[in-house]
């Protein structure tokens, strides 16, 4: 009796050492108990996947989660004018590449790097090297990092993979080629129907967002070492116009006035051998209700410049923590981002459709045994590793610098002097720019 | 009992004091509404177009006039004013003129007349988005039902609102298309209630029916075609929803009226300040234009 009371004594010792081991590794998720939070979300397809998984983190750590979403639109003027009148939000989404700059001169961001550091509030199974470069630098501004990436995005190259085999064509891999192969298929009568080289965006602001994978392709940039607008640079020039010449000569009637939807749509129809723009538009060239070139498409990442380089962007969504909320709620805020951005739930999101930042889920067994577009796959994890982050003006008033982008862009379309005009928007740019 | 008459004396006291002044009790609730919601705001437009404030960027700085110091200087604004000075003579001097035209077609009686006044009067009864919408895609380069009617009858396609040249004609026609029904029915009841003796004196005179138009219908009608013209201009310089829809200003800015500029900086870049000053510059433009018309107006009455 005295011994089995011994052995049953000793092997409960030995169960709480065990459990106290692995616990050692974990951090204290109770810690935060009884505090609410509010957090403000953009209705992405994240948002969709992580709100019914919300009751799992509250059992786990005993802090209320508030999720209030909007549709994107409403979203930034409603994140906007609650952050500027001091209302009770502890997170919310960002996109930093568009609003990092303005948000963190207006004082809304809470630097995240000694959350991350510390190992009583950061679990070691967070592995913060896990993310892609690109994206954890894309979430950073000075240095600090602010955001973690929860939706990762990129720009690639789609062609059709039944014209490129019938007409003997190679995926173009500088841009010398990619002009040559846009105007042998410009013209080319395909099942009565006739093609166009490539299609891009040409409209305005919104095309700045695919030309500045050629601006810095061709090795031009926003601004140069004095901080001054870059435009009137050689290499900037080169870039307008090569983007220009490209959508006018090889590109749908009506280039100036070309979003992503119209852009998207002729190249759904058949109409286009290829389109420049971002690599989630795979969903839509893909689904065989919307588009008649579901599983012709081939994806490659953009192709080289003059001199060699490839330089496509990577942008982003990002959990971020709001600066004036107390410290007490911001702990609970860090363990939320840090649980939403743990691998179960990057990969759980990235079988959902929504691109994870974390190398480990596109890695996984269950993603590659899924994956219908391997070359997708491919050309998006080599375009994350080689992305810039930067893909605004680095400035506060990006809208504004972006429109005075889009103007020379517009111009180029329109076949007009670009380098006048490239000049003409250095100036205004100088003069707007506000940082 | 001294309690009671003490009360209804007082109440009677109350009542008296409000019956006597009604004129201010009565409608103070919906000056107080009013107050809040148009007079505030505008007082806040009014104190913003003398401060330079980014939403967000701490608080609007007083600079005095600046913001119509760099207005005057910003390419934008000239090219806003270009846009709707085009886009509005344009647009109202075709509506005025089919309008009139149309109404003195309809004003004889002939079979089936309602019939097609119902029809006729259906674009302007849309609603203008929608509308906008629909044109947009039919006046799609590439897909738009337009091109291919065009190209299936031989006719060469056009770029449309794609073209930098042909952007601001092509909204000019949807315009005309949208709002001639309303020119129209202003005109066409103006026609109804004119006096039948100068039309039978000018008749025994023997005047010809482009005689009696020009020296009768048109000096009688003038005050309701000013009256028209001046309810569509009001619209019409300051037209959004179609253009934006549309547009968006595009190709570049090529069809960016000043409307559209102070909307794209306040609501697009975020500048609250030197946007509400663009506002404003509009508002002035409309102002001495309705001034303008008004004076016509009396002047034609007086005759």
């Amino acid at each position: 009796m005295r011994k089995a009371l011994k052995f049953v004594a000793l092997a409960g010792l030995l169960c709480t050492s065990l459990i106290s081991a692995s616990a050692s590794a974990q951090i204290d998720w109770k810690q935060s108990q009884g505090t609410e939070i509010r957090f403000l979300m953009n209705k992405h397809p994240f948002t969709t996947y992580i709100e019914p998984k919300v009751a799992e983190f509250e059992k786990l750590t005993g802090i209320k989660v508030v999720i209030e979403a909007f549709p994107e639109d409403q979203y930034r003027n409603k994140l906007t004018i609650e952050l500027n009148s001091g209302g009770k939000v502890d997170g919310y989404m960002i996109m930093p590449g568009q609003d990092d700059l303005y948000y963190s001169k207006a004082g809304w961001l809470q630097p995240l790097d000694a959350y991350i550091a510390d190992p009583k509030l950061t679990d070691r199974s967070w592995d913060p090297k896990d993310f892609f470069a690109s994206f954890a630098k894309a979430s950073s501004v000075d240095g600090k990092q602010i955001g973690v990436v929860i939706n990762a995005e990129t720009s690639l190259l789609a062609y059709r993979k039944d014209l490129f085999a019938k007409f003997k064509q190679k995926v173009p891999t500088t841009m010398k080629e990619l002009e040559a192969t846009a105007k042998f298929f410009h013209g080319k009568e395909v099942d009565g129907k006739k093609l166009v080289g490539i299609t891009l965006r040409g409209k305005k602001a919104a095309a700045t967002s695919q030309w500045v994978d050629f601006l810095y392709s061709f090795g031009g940039s926003w601004t140069n070492a004095q901080g001054k607008s870059n435009f009137a640079s050689p290499e900037d020039i080169a870039a307008f116009k090569f983007y220009g010449d490209l959508l006018r000569n090889y590109g749908p009637q009506g280039g100036t006035m070309l979003h992503w939807a119209e852009s998207t749509s002729a190249f759904m129809e058949g109409k286009a051998a290829m389109i420049y723009d971002a690599n989630v538009f795979k969903a839509l060239y893909e689904n065989p209700k919307e588009s008649k070139v579901a599983g012709l498409v081939g994806y490659a990442v953009i192709p080289a410049g003059p001199k060699g380089l490839r330089l496509p962007h990577v942008s982003n969504w990002s959990l971020s923590i709001a600066k004036a909320s107390t410290p007490e709620r911001q702990k609970a805020a860090w363990l939320f981002v840090q649980w939403a951005t743990n691998k179960e739930n990057c990969l759980g999101a990235l079988l959902a459709g929504v691109p994870s930042g974390r190398k480990s889920s596109w890695d996984s067994k269950e993603y590659k045994a899924n994956d219908k577009q391997p070359d997708w796959t491919a050309a998006t994890m080599k375009s994350f590793d080689i992305g810039q982050g930067q893909w605004n003006p680095p400035v506060i008033n990006v809208p504004e610098i972006r429109d005075i982008t889009g103007q020379v862009i517009v111009d180029a379309i329109e076949g007009k002097d670009v380098a006048a005009s490239a000049r003409k928007a250095a100036e205004l740019m100088d003069k707007k720019m506000e940082r | 009992m001294g309690e009671f008459t003490e009360m209804t004396a007082a109440f009677s006291a109350i009542s008296r004091f409000v019956d006597r002044r009604q004129r201010f009790f009565f409608p103070a609730p919906a000056v107080a509404v009013l107050f809040l919601i148009i007079v505030l705001p505008i007082v806040f437009n009014l104190y913003l177009t003398f401060t330079k404030w980014t939403v967000g960027l701490g608080q609007p700085q007083f600079i005095g006039f600046d913001n119509f110091v760099e207005a005057f200087g910003d390419e934008r604004v000239w090219n806003g004013v270009k846009v709707m000075v085009y886009f509005s003579g344009a647009s109202l001097a075709l509506e005025l003129f089919l309008g009139l035209m149309i109404a003195l077609y309809f004003n004889r009686a002939f079979r089936g007349s309602e019939a097609v006044q119902a029809i006729y009067i259906i674009p302007f009864a849309a609603t203008p988005v929608a509308v906008a919408l629909i044109w947009r895609i039919m006046l799609n380069p590439e897909i738009g039902v337009i091109n291919y009617m065009l190209t299936s009858i031989g006719l060469p396609p056009g770029l449309w609102v794609s073209s930098e040249h042909m952007v601001v004609p092509t909204l000019v026609m949807v315009d005309v298309w949208k709002w001639t029904p309303m020119i129209t029915l202003i005109v066409l009841a103006g026609l109804k209630s004119l006096p039948q003796d100068p039309y039978e004196a000018a008749r025994i005179d023997g005047a010809n029916p482009l005689q009696i138009f020009w020296y009768i219908t048109l000096p009688l009608i003038r005050p309701v075609l000013i009256a028209a013209l001046m309810l569509r201009s009001l619209d019409n310089l300051k037209e959004f929803d179609m253009i934006y829809t549309i547009t968006q200003g595009g190709p570049g800015i090529a069809s960016e009226t000043l409307y559209l500029y102070s909307y794209n900086v306040s609501f697009g870049f975020f500048k609250a300040g030197y946007g509400s000053a663009l506002m404003v510059v509009v508002f002035l433009v409309v102002l001495v234009f309705n001034v303008l018309m008004n004076r016509l107006r009396r002047d034609a009455s007086a005759v």
